[in-house]
């Protein structure tokens, strides 16, 4: 008898002390049915949301206690994987207090199964994380800003680089143009070093904008049908003479079992290759490199093909085998300063392998050689008839007669160097400085070809596209834009815009020519007559000596030294260039006005990039420095608007001296 | 050109049932074609019913996304488009979920030929309240949905996966069910959500020709009643029904009511 009361009270305490735990344990506790509805809770987590208890039971639902993304979630992924699975652990729900602030909750689930007459019910358990959601959040913001930064940084190097293409296509225009021309000896020299050098920048910084797209995820592989024995073909072709002048050899060795036709992205598998056959030609001073494919696990559809880059070079010392992948980093100091290059072609192949969940491999022995292996599966493709690439038949002669070319462009200086080409290869053609222009040359001409810049002032490359695709014209022309975008053109917008094709600038005569050799071979099978790529010497005209003379003022607001060097003796370019100038600095005065009423620094800074090179070329270098201090000035959160407006006089002065100059030459 | 084959592997085609003529299933936002697993079987036997993953979701290839491409819904009704050429499809009932729905609006629009009729579940033009027009939202709520799923905090964005070990009172529970779990790309379905809810297509409504079937929860957090009416009364040709069933998937949580009304329709 009294066992029995012993063991009822000892139950009964038991239960109370259950029951507290239940009500005030360190995490709250909530039971819902089916449709979310809550029919229990504990007092932690009632005092937690600062309810009464008796304004949530069979009141509010579970989901209503979250915020909207919450709700979603709890809907579309939450509860369904609570009745697939039967429990759910740890997950993360902003819970919404009666006074709408949060409590950052991890929510455990687990499905209380029917029984008897009582349906199926939820039981949750919430813990309040808000500490740990703090500090993780300080550490996401931490880790947000770091990315952040490092993408800034990427951004600025890829807008860095295209700062640098654009002036530097006018220098290889220029050198290109130079060193065909009469020259005497030394001067041959130095165009050689200036076309040497500025190729070497331009690959720099190409490399340096491969990198920053890479690192951006910008890069993604195309696929299209290509030729792998072509690729190979030109690849030897391309490096034949460098092997050639270090007396080494150069084999590429393909393995019969290598299917010709595949699938896959070839512009990058062309510049994995020549990057490392390009270092082993570089880094090897006797004997041989070989390029060597084999194909492994052939299927029906697929092909895994080996390549490798051998070379019986200088070697990569042990130590230095892992780090050659790195960024900058070359084997050594003196590699760098010996062999020259920039140690960025590795880093880039190793990372468009990645691409194609593929690796780069290396192995090497000091004074023997290298061995560079990597591995990428293609599928194979059936269509044998893929397009012959066009540079096998750069070597054949080719003509353009009766081919006609449309040339767009808003900066005179890009227009002048295409027309030397065009000029060369014997293309006909006309230029138009505008999208307006040129839809009022298509109106009256026929024209085969477009090329067309994308970024022109009114009527950019892209509208203008649309227009011609828009006008009804006896035979559609071809539209080949180019451009020096920093955004890099979306092949859907040049699709959309009914442009074929794509050349970024700044290109070489080489990269023009295939283009056009490109079209044209397909739109015609012409008879060849003569051999373009051996650029025709511009003939020397003897044209009277040019009038114009700089025009000198007090400080020489400008001159037109640059323009009458790049007119090469010819008055009617000079005038071109001058009048197209002088539109271009009365249109830079509007905006300027502008900019400077509405005070928007962002117009001034556009002005200033839009007229480096109109600037530059009339060497109006006072005015590009006031502009320079007006944005800084206009830039500062307390203007100094007596400054501002003497700094603004001093450039509408220098405007109309340029202005009225131009006008007068 | 993209291969046939490509098309399939793309956007993860699957094609069941005994029928002809075909029922395109276009799943929701943040969900992948699994959401349809209770729902397309009510039609296997008198339908080809059509399941495929919005590129991002599912087993879609993740490598055909690019976000200068998907930045409208625009994107997605082609996709759609580009799924029935590709199938050869001919007077398909296109069935969308959510979002989905208005792709499927879209899709009709630039190519009414494809499809006989549209039956859209859960469908709102605009999710942002605006004048007079009620969406369920105000503008800063969408932000903060949009700024949830950019905190890359929410469970969804995380390792949400089915657990199948130690589950031993679930002997159902096995892999295959596993994977109906519905599987969404966070940086995608990051992009994903602002398109869809920062999307307008009230305009569109009136361009739809195909004959639509509206269904609509008597209980949706996302698509309120009022959202469905209007989009019931801006398509001619339309019919709307309200389903005894509550939140925003009916097709989840009360699919037989929902295939009950489809087939009704049909």
């Amino acid at each position: 008898m009294t066992k029995k009361k012993e063991t009822d009270s000892e139950n009964i305490s038991r239960m109370k002390a259950a029951l507290d735990l239940y009500d005030n344990a360190p995490c709250g506790s909530v039971s819902f049915r089916k449709d979310g509805m809550i029919f229990d809770l504990n007092t932690t987590l009632s005092n937690w949301l600062g309810y009464n208890k008796n304004e949530i039971i069979n009141k509010i639902t579970l989901p209503s206690l979250f915020k909207i993304g919450g709700q979603i979630f709890f809907e579309t992924h939450f509860f369904p994987l609570i009745q697939m699975q039967g429990f759910i652990k740890e997950v993360y729900f902003d819970i919404l207090k009666k006074d709408k602030t949060i409590l950052h909750g991890l929510i455990n689930v687990r499905e209380i199964p029917e029984s008897d007459d009582q349906p199926v019910t939820y039981q949750a358990t919430i813990l309040d994380i808000s500490d740990r959601w703090h500090f993780e959040s300080a550490l996401l913001k931490a880790k947000q800003k770091a990315e952040a930064d490092s993408k800034a940084k990427a951004e600025f190097l890829s807008t860095i680089s295209h700062e640098i293409r654009t002036p530097l296509n006018s220098i290889l225009g220029i050198g290109n143009l130079l060193h065909k021309t009469p020259l005497n000896k030394n001067q041959k020299e130095y165009a050689r070093l200036l076309l040497h050098s500025s190729e070497h920048l331009l690959s720099l910084v190409n490399n340096l904008l491969d990198l920053s797209k890479i690192e951006a995820k910008k890069i993604i592989l195309e696929r299209v049908d290509f030729n792998l024995y072509d690729l190979t073909t030109i690849l030897q072709q391309t490096f034949s003479v460098k092997a050639k002048e270090k007396g080494i050899d150069l084999i590429v060795n393909i393995e019969k079992e290598v299917p010709m036709y595949l699938i896959g992205d070839h512009v990058k598998l062309n510049q994995i290759l020549t990057n490392l056959i390009g270092n082993a030609i570089k880094f090897t001073k006797q004997g041989s490199v070989s390029l060597s494919i084999s194909a492994t696990n052939v299927n029906q559809s697929e092909v895994r093909l080996d390549f490798t880059v051998s070379d019986t070079g200088i070697g990569i010392p042990k130590e230095k085998l892992e780090s050659i992948f790195q960024e900058f980093s070359q084997a050594s100091y003196d590699v760098s300063v010996e062999f020259g290059g920039t140690g960025l072609g590795l880093t880039i192949s190793k990372k468009l392998l990645e691409l194609h969940n593929s690796t780069l491999t290396v192995t090497s022995e000091l004074n023997v050689g290298s061995n560079f292996n990597f591995s990428i599966e293609y599928p194979k493709s059936e269509n044998i008839n893929s397009k012959k690439d066009i540079s096998l038949l750069i070597t054949e002669e080719h003509s353009f007669s009766s081919y006609h070319v449309l040339l767009v462009d808003d900066n005179p200086d890009n227009i002048f160097i295409a027309e030397q080409y065009l000029n060369q290869w014997d293309v006909e053609y006309k230029s138009a400085e505008s999208g307006l222009q040129a839809l009022t040359l298509l109106e009256k001409h026929n024209f085969d070809l477009i090329l067309l810049d994308l970024q022109m002032p009114y009527m950019n490359g892209y509208e203008t596209a649309k227009k011609v695709r828009e006008m009804s014209l006896d035979k559609s022309p071809i539209i080949i834009a180019f451009s020096a975008s920093t955004k890099g053109e979306v092949k859907e917008q040049l699709k959309e815009a009914g442009i074929n094709d794509h050349l970024p600038k700044p290109f070489q005569p080489k990269e023009l020519y295939e283009i056009l050799l490109r079209y044209h071979h397909t739109s015609h099978n012409n008879k060849i007559t003569t051999s373009p790529l051996e650029i025709k010497t511009v003939k020397k005209k003897t044209t009277e000596k040019n009038n114009v003379k700089p025009v000198s003022k007090k400080t020489e607001s400008f001159n037109l030294a640059r323009f009458e060097k790049m007119a090469n003796n010819k008055p009617e370019y000079l005038k071109k260039f001058r009048l197209s100038t002088l539109d271009a600095i009365i249109s830079y005065q509007k905006d300027f006005q502008k900019a400077i009423t509405e005070r928007k620094v962002a117009k001034l800074s556009e002005l200033i990039h839009k007229s480096t090179m109109s600037l530059y070329y009339i060497a109006a270098e006072p005015l590009s420095e006031l502009l320079k201090e007006c944005r800084l000035i206009l830039a500062e959160d307390s203007k100094n608007e007596t400054l501002l407006t003497a700094k603004v006089n001093e450039c509408n002065n220098e405007f109309t001296c340029i202005i009225n100059g131009l006008r007068e030459a | 050109m993209k291969s046939a084959n490509d098309i399939d592997k793309i956007f993860n085609i699957n094609i069941l049932g005994n029928g002809t003529r075909p029922m395109l299933f276009a799943h929701g936002y943040g969900c992948d074609q699994n959401m349809w697993r209770f729902l397309y079987p009510h039609f296997e036997s008198d339908y080809k019913i059509i399941l495929f993953d919005y590129i991002g979701a599912g087993k879609s290839d993740l490598s055909s996304y690019s976000l200068e491409k998907y930045d409208s819904l625009k994107a997605y009704s082609e996709d759609i488009i580009t799924i029935c050429k590709h199938l050869e499809l001919k007077d398909v009932i296109f069935v969308g979920h959510s979002v989905s729905a208005m792709v499927g609006v879209l899709a009709s629009i630039k190519a009414p030929e494809l499809f006989s009729k549209l039956i859209l579940i859960g469908p709102s033009p605009r999710y942002i309240n605006d004048g007079d027009y009620i969406g369920g939202f105000e503008e800063a709520d969408i932000q903060e949905l949009l700024d949830t799923l950019d905190s890359n905090y929410l469970g969804w964005s995380r390792a949400m996966a089915p657990v199948i070990m130690g589950n031993s009172d679930r002997p159902q529970l096995g892999e295959e069910l596993t994977n109906s779990f519905c599987r969404t790309d966070p940086e995608i379905a990051k992009n994903f959500a602002r398109v869809t809810f920062l999307s307008d297509n009230r305009a569109d409504l009136d361009l739809v020709t195909v004959p639509c079937l509206i269904l609509q929860s008597k209980k949706d957090v996302i698509a309120p009643k009022q959202v469905g009416e209007f989009t019931a009364k801006s398509i001619k040709n339309s019919t709307l029904k309200i389903l005894e069933a509550s939140g925003h998937c009916p097709n989840l949580s009360a699919p037989e009511v929902t295939a009950k009304a489809i087939k009704a329709y049909l």
